[in-house]
């Protein structure tokens, strides 16, 4: 087996052996999915006249996958620090690049399986999403979002030292995120101001991407500027993440 | 593996030490130092490590023994000071070097929920071997029976094995062990010894770090003793033993020998009772023991001689106290 298959392997048990992560990963943003989606269910979105799913079923996928991509590369990296495992790796020859791809494809991986499960069930009838010939734009924003949200994690778990810390910091981006974002409520009901402060956010522009991907809402213009935007923080989050790795807690 | 050739071939055919250890240095150091914040982990050390040399690295806690041998494989960098390790720099990260080495950390790693036997295949797939590794490193270390427990339900000592193991995996030729026998109970102690011992029979230089003075007389080619962060002795057991002058002791059931017939035996410097044996204290044990054998008879007398342990004791006292 090569390096990249076995961290990879390694990865994979890890992750579905541990089952809270499976289930934030997941069962808790179809939840939200869920309940949203059936409080809401036939409603028109007022001055828009979409649905309500259209809005909610993109931005709790959004959501999730960045959420997971995030936390899951923050909590492995604080993770393995203190277990050494990083020393552990340092010591073989394998490139910290190998490390780091296979964990990448393992997130692309999640981020999929997480998109076809939310989307899978917000086209059941009981939901009424229904998907525009565009959706497979969808999967290079899907892409550029979990890379977005992964260099975000990096620098949350080379900076956090214990889970606690991890969640404590992750926790207070994703949630204000992903309300300020419409990951939530349609972003379309919030005041102007708000809708400002969103463009700083990179959820916002994953949650456009999406959303119009998926439901043929905007324009290829709205997808290229998502999908820019989204490698643009990639790019500001990746220079933050090679600054502050650590192999190990001391030095 | 392209290395391990070249040990195989070099196998000495004796156990002797010393003589077979190679004249080819396998660490150099020179001039070391180390310092956290206003610890001076290390304080300018200079020492070579011989090719096939069982290293023993005693010395209280805290005197930088693990700071040291993190240096020597680049896994902490010196403030000062040229530290060779199989002719090569290890730092920083040195890939032609890490194959060559394999190394126990006193603080195992583990990757998390994985059986023991995954565990093993990961870190030889990252050495680029193949995971059928696993099985023949698991039984060097008597751990097949537990083979396929997570790594967290293993006990202490059972971890610590598994860390060995994973150390030993790549067959390298220069291996770091830190304490690998702290967790460990008699059994696996000694289970321990014989695979050490025969690492060095296969020509591998061993480094490695004890608080189990027998172990480290029993097992090393040379000690270094490290008292704040400095060598302060480095030799042969046995010469160690032999410099340190610690007396020799003559035990004697009470009653056989008074105390004062005892004191002025030859050679006695001190007589002492202790555990129902009057005990004599001297540095020429040869002319005390005839002159012991003529009074009373040799049958129930019992000697006990200066152990490492005793000159350890001496050596780091002395210097703490000082
Ligand atoms: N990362 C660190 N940061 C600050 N101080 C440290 C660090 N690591 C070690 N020290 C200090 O450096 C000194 C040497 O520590 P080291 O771990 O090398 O000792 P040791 O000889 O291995 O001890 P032990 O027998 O307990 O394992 C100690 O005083 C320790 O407190
Ligand atoms: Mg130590």
């Amino acid at each position: 087996m090569t390096a990249f298959a076995a961290l990879s392997t390694a990865n994979y048990k890890a992750s579905v052996r541990d089952k809270t992560t499976v289930f934030f990963t997941f069962a808790f943003p179809l939840l939200f999915l869920v309940v949203f989606g059936l409080i809401f269910a036939g409603q028109e979105v007022e001055g828009s006249g979409r649905n309500y799913i259209d809005y909610i079923a993109p931005g709790v996928l959004s959501w999730g996958v960045g959420n997971a991509a995030l936390f899951g590369i923050a909590f492995t990296l604080m993770q393995w620090r203190n277990d050494d495992i990083l020393r552990l790796i340092r010591m073989t020859p394998t490139p910290l690049t190998t490390v780091l791809a296979s964990r990448y494809t393992g997130a692309l991986v999640i981020g999929l399986v997480q998109a076809v499960l939310f989307v899978g069930v917000a086209l059941l009838p009981a939901f009424g999403l229904s998907l525009a010939g565009s959706w497979p734009l969808a999967l290079p924003v899907l892409l550029l979002g979990v890379t977005a949200f992964l260099s975000m994690g990096v620098v949350v778990g080379s900076r956090a030292n214990t889970p606690e810390a991890v969640a404590a910091i992750a926790n207070s981006i994703m949630v204000p995120m992903a309300f300020l974002s419409g990951s939530f409520l349609p972003i379309d009901l919030m005041p102007a101001w708000l809708q400002n402060i969103s463009r700083a956010l990179p959820l916002r522009y994953m949650n456009d991407g999406i959303s119009t991907a998926l439901t043929g809402s905007g324009d290829l213009a709205t997808i290229g500027l998502s999908s820019a935007a989204l490698a643009g923080f990639t790019v500001v989050f990746g220079v933050l993440a090679v600054r502050t790795f650590r192999w190990s807690n001391n030095s | 593996m392209t290395t391990t050739h070249a040990i195989e071939s070099s196998t000495p055919s004796s156990e002797e030490p010393i003589v077979e250890a190679g004249t080819e240095s396998a660490v150099v150091l020179d001039g070391v130092r180390k310092r956290y914040g206003d610890v001076q982990a290390v304080d300018g050390i200079s020492l070579t490590i011989r090719r096939g040399e069982f290293f023993g690295i005693l010395g209280p806690n805290g005197a930088g023994k693990t700071t040291l041998i993190e240096i020597m494989e680049g896994l902490r960098q010196a403030d000062a000071g040229t530290i060779q390790v199989l002719g090569m720099s290890p730092w920083p990260r040195n890939v032609a070097l890490l194959p060559r080495l394999g190394l126990q950390t006193q603080k195992s790693a583990f990757f998390a929920r994985l059986t023991a036997r995954e565990h093993l295949a990961t870190v030889a797939a990252l050495y680029g071997l193949p995971a059928t590794a696993a099985g023949p490193a698991l039984k060097l270390v008597g751990l097949t029976g537990e083979a396929d427990k997570r790594v967290g339900d293993l006990s202490g000592g059972q971890r610590q094995r598994l860390a060995i193991a994973g150390a030993l995996i790549h067959e390298p030729e220069l291996v770091f062990l830190d304490e690998p026998t702290a967790a460990l109970d008699t059994q696996a102690r000694r289970d321990l010894w014989q695979v050490l011992r025969e690492l060095k029979a296969q020509g591998r230089t061993i480094v490695y770090t004890t608080h189990h003075l027998d172990e480290a007389e029993a097992l090393c080619d040379r000690v270094a003793i490290v008292v704040t962060g400095a060598v302060i002795a480095l030799d042969t057991p046995h010469r160690l033993v032999g410099a340190a002058h610690v007396p020799t002791r003559v035990m004697v059931p009470v009653g056989q020998l008074s105390t004062d017939q005892a004191g002025a035996l030859p050679g006695v410097i001190r007589v002492t009772v202790e555990g129902g044996s009057v005990v004599l204290e001297t540095t020429t044990a040869g002319a005390t023991l005839a002159a012991v054998g003529d009074l009373i008879g040799l049958d129930e007398v019992q000697t006990r001689t200066a152990t490492l342990e005793d000159v350890y004791l001496e050596l780091t006292g002395s210097e703490t106290r000082s």
